[in-house]
């Protein structure tokens, strides 16, 4: 049906088959939905992304009304991504979250963590927070549904952005959920890789306490026990207990370090951080304790 | 007569003539109360010898010999040089009961020309620089090995290698190399291990993509099923359409309609 190339009139047309009146008791989803993708396509052809948007939108709800949510969705992602274009950042968040319902409807966790995936993404700027959450809601969908591989993108991503808002242990978390991820599709490279850069942020927030904490955590693996990463990650430790700056210095240098994500390579190149003789004393303290301590 | 039997007579006849030996006891004469005769003696003849070892040394072919000869002389140059001569300038000195004040000039002017005898020794160090120079360029890593990889390093004794310049420079060498060629290890050791991690990473991405070629595979396969089982139904029901019974009654239908046609053109045009 190309007779009309106007979108308006299709639009309208569309518009008065959906309505229901005293004449029309049931809406006719079906051409309607033809009529709105038709309008959708013409707009954004235009560029009129405004009316493009809710062209989208409504032939999304067409979608849904006829059951077929995997239309719906692709429909939801497409208004989504015109909505980032025209800035509305709430409207952005809706339309994926939607989205990514709809695919989960269909039974297709990927696609829902992947339209959940680009809301975070475009949201990045703007609001991290709900990037956030986004990113962490992808990670689950895949989690649950067994398929952790595809999920270290979303797993350093999401690290990534805490680093940028300064929220360290969230992002040290999230590494740590990296690493359980790896441990269980046998991805030793990364999961060892993951560790350690977890220890690095720790170091970077001046705890020390949790570095070692975590340090032994990860010393239980066996994998990361045998790796490269657990040697670096040794001579680190010590050479934050000994207090020596320019050792520190050294062992970021090392190629070890070259191989992690950008943002932990950044701070591992700024490190040490803070007083190393506030670390030292406390860590001299801890000690004396120990060797006192005959139980 | 055994040969042991021959000699221990020649032992005892020379026993017997010895007080006849003139040569020998015009020597233990000369050299029989005064140390200092007796030390230059000594020294004397030791010099000799060196003199007769680096003889042996230029004729000789075989490279281990002539470097045992040479590293032979230096230890009794060294001998020389640090314990003997001393005390033969200390004795020089000394005043000994029937000598005159020429004589006792006469002992230092010959201590005096010691030291230099001793070092005109030749001891190998010279001829050597050539050889040196010819290992060094062939490549620090054969003449490395060969010279000093089984001693430790540096833990020459001193009486054993005295250090020349060209020596020293040799090891300066080799020193120099071993840390050039420790530099592109690490540059190398450094490539490996980005190797290694795209290795592995590569190793990861294949991994991940197993499990989505699996499906994609069965997906096709009950894809083609579905499209063959297709065909096959389509192919039926187009054999089912084009059976000649149904040609025949379409063509039989076709000619009635005609017919009909005919006869009502007929009617009309009357």
């Amino acid at each position: 049906m190309a007779s009309s190339s106007d979108p308006d009139k299709l639009m309208s047309k569309a518009d008065k088959l959906t309505k229901l009146s005293f004449t029309r008791w049931n809406a006719d989803w079906k051409s309607a939905t033809s009529l709105y993708e038709q309008a959708a396509i013409a707009y954004r052809f235009r560029k009129d992304n405004e009316k493009a948007k809710d062209a989208f939108e409504k032939a999304s709800k067409g979608q849904e009304m006829i059951s077929s949510p995997w239309d719906a969705a692709k429909h939801m992602e497409s208004a989504a991504a015109l909505a980032k274009e025209l800035g509305y950042w709430n409207e952005v968040s809706d339309f994926y979250h939607r989205a990514s319902e709809l695919y989960r409807e269909c039974g297709r966790p990927q696609p829902a963590s992947d339209a959940l995936a680009k809301g975070a993404s475009a949201l990045e700027e703007k609001s991290p927070e709900e990037a956030i959450k986004m990113y962490d809601e992808a990670c689950s969908v895949l989690e649950e549904d067994g398929k952790e591989q595809m999920a270290f993108d979303l797993y350093r991503a999401a690290a990534a952005l805490y680093i940028k808002m300064e929220k360290y242990s969230d992002a040290a978390a999230f590494f740590l959920r990296l690493g359980s991820a790896a441990d269980k599709c046998n991805a030793i490279n990364s999961q060892c890789k993951a560790y350690l850069s977890a220890i690095i942020i720790y170091l970077y927030a001046h705890d020390f306490q949790q570095a070692q904490k975590c340090y032994n955590d990860c010393s239980e693996v066996q994998a990361f026990l045998n790796s490269d990463q657990n040697r670096c990650a040794t001579k680190l430790l010590s050479a934050y207990e000994e207090g020596d700056a320019e050792e520190i210095k050294r062992i970021s240098q090392s190629s070890a370090f070259n191989h992690l994500d950008h943002m932990v390579i950044r701070l591992a190149r700024k490190l040490p951080t803070g007083d190393l003789q506030a670390i030292k004393k406390a860590d001299d303290g801890e000690e004396s304790l120990d060797e006192d301590d005959l139980t | 007569m055994t040969v042991i039997d021959i000699l221990t007579r020649v032992d005892a006849i020379c026993q017997k003539y010895d007080k006849y030996d003139v040569d020998k006891l015009n020597g233990a004469n000369v050299a029989g109360d005064d140390p200092f005769a007796r030390l230059y003696a000594s020294v004397d003849a030791d010099i000799n010898q060196c003199v007769e070892k680096a003889e042996t040394a230029k004729q000789e072919k075989n490279r281990a010999a002539v470097v045992a000869l040479n590293a032979e002389i230096r230890r009794t140059k060294a001998k020389l040089l640090e314990e003997d001569l001393p005390k033969l300038q200390r004795l020089a000195v000394k005043k000994v009961k029937g000598l005159t004040r020429e004589e006792i000039a006469t002992r230092s002017d010959l201590v005096a020309a010691l030291p230099d005898r001793i070092q005109s020794i030749p001891d190998g160090s010279s001829t050597a620089t050539k050889k040196n120079g010819i290992w060094g360029a062939s490549g620090s890593r054969t003449g490395g090995a060969i010279k000093f990889d089984s001693t430790a390093d540096g833990n020459f004794d001193d009486e054993y290698f005295k250090g020349t310049e060209e020596s020293n420079q040799f090891r300066g060498e080799y020193e120099m190399r071993r840390m050039k060629q420790d530099e592109g290890l690490d540059v190398i050791g450094e490539g490996l291990e980005t190797l290694k991690n795209m290795a592995s990473d590569m190793n990861e991405e294949l991994d991940r993509q197993v499990p989505l070629m699996d499906e994609m595979d069965d997906k096709v396969d009950r894809a083609n099923a579905d499209l063959k089982n297709t065909n096959v139904r389509l192919k039926e029901t187009i054999l089912q359409l084009r059976s000649s019974r149904n040609f025949c009654i379409d063509i039989i239908l076709l000619c009635v309609i005609l017919g009909i046609a005919a006869y009502l053109y007929n009617v009309l045009k009357k």
